[in-house]
């Protein structure tokens, strides 16, 4: 067991908005954490400070051993180069609610155009090593198509394939099902069951209750900036302590 | 009023001078107004700064007054004068010109981009220019191809005004052979081959924006 991710008194504000207070979080090689909440209570920006697309106003984010950032009042503790931030969200893959596919390429030039501009993969190792990916998640025979003609189902398992392509240690899941048509939902969390039997870190902002309770290693609830509560899916499913939680879930299931 | 038809090939000749500068024009507009755009879109306050100050300028003014600073003005700045021809002048002249429409159109269809495009990009690793360079500016060709189109029509007309500074521009071959000829119904051939002109631009604009679609 390694930690992968360290979480220490993180806030974050936009202007005079709290968005996330003081959020402490560990996360283990191959667990696969599932974060719920309302909206609105800071799920997906607390995943979007793991990969430095939001800068957290103070507190502190390790990836592995590396000190991604920390900040006292807004102010750096220390410098990082673009670079080396780059270098450190190379570990992390992020599937994002609305797929964000390259829309002026296809489906394989979405999957190796970072590994090649980013990685300096040879292109013909980025297209066998897309191709597999592609297999994996089922579509194969897509691979010349441009994003506009799949379904959003699967421009949602091209997207898990095209960061899977970077290698990462660590997968970022942000709502990946919310903007799918609900027969198509099954698909994409089929392809992140696989994912997470292949013993993958995973990190995942969901309203699948389904999908937290039986593939999450454990699961946080997230009310207005701050963690509620936290636990094994069946405990906080069957058996939820908080106040704010009992209610959340009792809307919802 | 046939016989005006019979100046056609001196016209041609006039209309070869108005397309090359059309399109050294469009060309170097394109280049350095991408630049302009994204110093616009830069977080640095000089670059920043500079872009806005030069399109403030050059949007500001009429075209004419900087034709005539260009090859009038700007000799005299040096001592010995400058020299340099009126072909220069109107190169340069219309280059800087278009540059700063040009700059403002590509900056809108740049900001017109998804932002989820710019954090995919992120995401995977890239840095900022790759992002621009690969994600980005690429997927803002199809938008801008009406605009350009646009701006390109607008240029072919406007470079008559380079007849001024004794360009043998269409425009200008044009009004010499109705002092000579005095007749006045010359404009008729001529307004047919500016048209010839624009009525290709268009079509070629719309072929484009065609080819551009295939993923939209």
């Amino acid at each position: 067991m390694g930690k992968m991710i360290t979480v220490e008194n993180v806030c974050k504000s936009f202007g005079t908005l709290e968005v996330l207070k003081n959020i402490n979080l560990e996360v283990q090689k191959g667990e696969v954490l599932c974060i719920i909440g309302p909206s609105g209570s800071g799920k997906s920006t607390l995943l979007r400070c793991l990969n430095h697309l939001e800068v957290i106003t103070s507190g502190k984010v390790m990836i592995e051993d590396e000190l991604l950032a920390e900040k006292v009042n807004g102010k750096d503790q220390f410098k990082i180069s673009h670079k080396k931030v780059s270098e450190i969200c190379a570990e992390l893959g992020m599937v994002f609610q609305r797929f964000n596919l390259f829309p002026h390429l296809t489906t394989i030039q979405n999957i190796i155009e970072a590994t090649i501009t980013v990685k300096k993969v040879p292109k013909q190792e980025a297209i066998n090593y897309g191709m597999e990916l592609l297999k994996m998640v089922g579509l194969e025979d897509k691979k010349d198509e441009y994003p506009v003609r799949l379904s959003g189902g699967q421009q949602q398992r091209v997207a898990i394939a095209r960061a899977l392509a970077m290698k990462p240690k660590i997968m970022l899941f942000d709502e990946p099902t919310s903007a799918l048509d609900p027969e198509l939902v099954g698909e994409v969390l089929e392809v992140m069951k696989q994912l997470a039997r292949d013993g993958m870190t995973m990190i995942v902002v969901t309203h699948e209750m389904g999908f937290a309770r039986e593939v999450g290693t454990r699961v946080i609830f997230m009310d207005k900036g701050e963690i509620s509560e936290e636990g094994l899916p069946d405990e906080i499913f069957s058996n939820p302590k908080n106040e704010r939680t009992k209610a959340f879930l009792q809307k919802i299931l | 009023m046939i016989h005006v038809f019979s100046f056609f090939p001196r016209l041609l000749q006039g209309a070869l001078i108005t397309i090359q500068l059309t399109i050294v024009a469009i060309i170097f507009g394109v280049i350095f107004g991408l630049l302009l755009a994204l110093g616009r879109l830069s977080k640095n306050k000089i670059v920043n700064k500079f872009s806005w100050l030069y399109i403030w300028f050059f949007r500001g003014t009429p075209l004419l007054m900087q034709l005539y600073f260009i090859y009038y003005g700007v000799p005299m700045l040096f001592d010995p004068p400058l020299k340099y021809s009126a072909w220069v002048a109107c190169y340069i002249a219309f280059s800087l010109n278009s540059a700063a429409y040009l700059a403002e159109i590509i900056r809108a269809a740049i900001q017109s981009i998804d932002k989820g495009q710019m954090e995919a990009a992120k995401a995977l690793g890239m840095s900022y220019g790759q992002a621009m360079r690969r994600i980005i500016v690429p997927q803002s060709y199809r938008r801008l191809i009406p605009p350009v189109g646009n701006e390109f029509i607008m240029l072919v007309k406007d470079t008559s005004l380079v007849s001024i500074v004794a360009m043998p521009d269409l425009m200008r071959v044009t009004h010499e052979i109705e002092s000579v000829q005095a007749n006045a119904a010359i404009y008729l051939p001529s307004a047919i081959i500016y048209l010839a002109i624009t009525t290709v631009c268009t079509v070629a604009f719309e072929k484009l924006e065609k080819k551009y679609s295939v993923y939209e």
